[in-house]
């Protein structure tokens, strides 16, 4: 049987706002930039579109900051930046994510083998 | 951001999610096009063959899917998105007039700062009707001098040298029917009004995405 639609695009959901965080952990980039870098990544996002809302509530909630910029070529571009507080929220789930990875990983395995 | 060079299928795609969008507050719908609009214009330039524009529509997916994101994260189940803020709102609307008026212009405040409610819920709980029920008495006031009531002192001496004064209205010539028929249907509105607004307004709560 198949996973149900919804328990992967929660899931999705769910990892998304981390993944934009990291992404941003290089340096600054602007929106069609990031959009585009998650877009390409296998599986990640169904709907660019989808993502715009999520930059909109890390700025909200104070993990991204954003600023609109001229462009020498083309039409103006938001950057945006990871904030303190961004970067410690990142740090956290990528500590948690991996030991929840690994979990998960081994009772897959098991499964598989038994 | 200029719009004259924008691609056709472009610029229908933009005019798609503000139509899927006008239930969204104003600021998040302006912020979330102009983001869009950026996003477009990029991967869109000036030349673009309808076919590269369309897929370019495509990965990002329907204005709706969009609009969805947008909103706040669905309701819990079983769990009410009324909290006591609402309520007091609900409350205050109708009936804080009565507190000094004070009651009426912190249910406004709560009104506007809730998020269960769309800005068109918000401008009709806050002019209908201005001051709630309590808004009943100046109307009284009105109809009653639109009745062109006139009062009268008259002093009634007891004997001291001061009289004890009583005022007695009198309706000079009587209200027409159609100055009552006026009046009962302005106290009528002022009265159920405000109420019905309130029981509109803790209901569309009720069923807000909790926040």
């Amino acid at each position: 049987m198949a996973p149900r639609d919804s328990t992967i695009s929660q899931l999705r959901r769910g990892v998304l706002e981390f993944c934009v965080l990291a992404l941003l952990r290089e340096g600054e980039r602007y929106s069609f930039d990031l959009v585009r870098a998650l877009g390409d990544v296998d599986g990640l996002v169904t709907s660019e579109g989808t993502l715009y809302p999520l930059l909109g509530r890390l700025r909200r909630e104070g993990l991204v900051e954003s600023m609109w910029r001229e462009s020498s070529a083309g039409p103006p571009r938001r950057y945006y930046t990871i904030t303190s507080d961004g970067d410690a929220t990142l740090r956290t789930f990528a500590a948690q994510w991996s030991r929840f990875r690994d979990s998960v990983d081994s009772l897959l395995e098991q499964g598989a083998t038994a | 951001m200029s719009t004259t060079a924008m691609h056709p299928l472009a610029a229908d795609y933009l005019r798609r999610l503000r139509e899927a969008g006008r239930g969204l507050p104003t600021g998040r719908l302006d912020d979330l096009c102009a983001e869009i609009e950026s996003h477009l214009a990029e991967a869109i330039p000036p030349g673009t063959s309808d076919a590269d524009a369309l897929s370019v529509i495509e990965r990002l997916g329907p204005p709706e899917e969009i609009v969805e994101a947008e909103q706040p994260a669905p309701a819990d189940p079983g769990r009410d998105p009324r909290t006591w803020r609402e309520w007091a709102a609900v409350v205050l609307l109708p009936l804080g007039g009565f507190v000094f008026g004070i009651g009426w212009i912190a249910g406004v405040v709560l009104l506007w700062s809730s998020r269960a409610w769309t800005t068109r819920q918000k401008v009709l709980g806050t002019l209908i009707v201005p001051g709630g029920v309590a808004a009943f008495f100046p109307v009284l006031v009105l109809s009653a001098v639109a009745a062109k009531s006139r009062c009268v002192t008259v002093a009634r001496r007891n004997g001291s040298a001061f009289g004890v004064g009583s005022r007695h209205c009198v309706l000079v010539g009587g209200p027409s029917s159609l100055h009552v028929l006026l009046a009962i249907v302005l106290i009528a509105c002022v009265v159920i009004g405000p109420i019905l607004v309130a029981v509109h307004l803790a209901r569309s709560a009720g069923r807000a995405p909790a926040v």
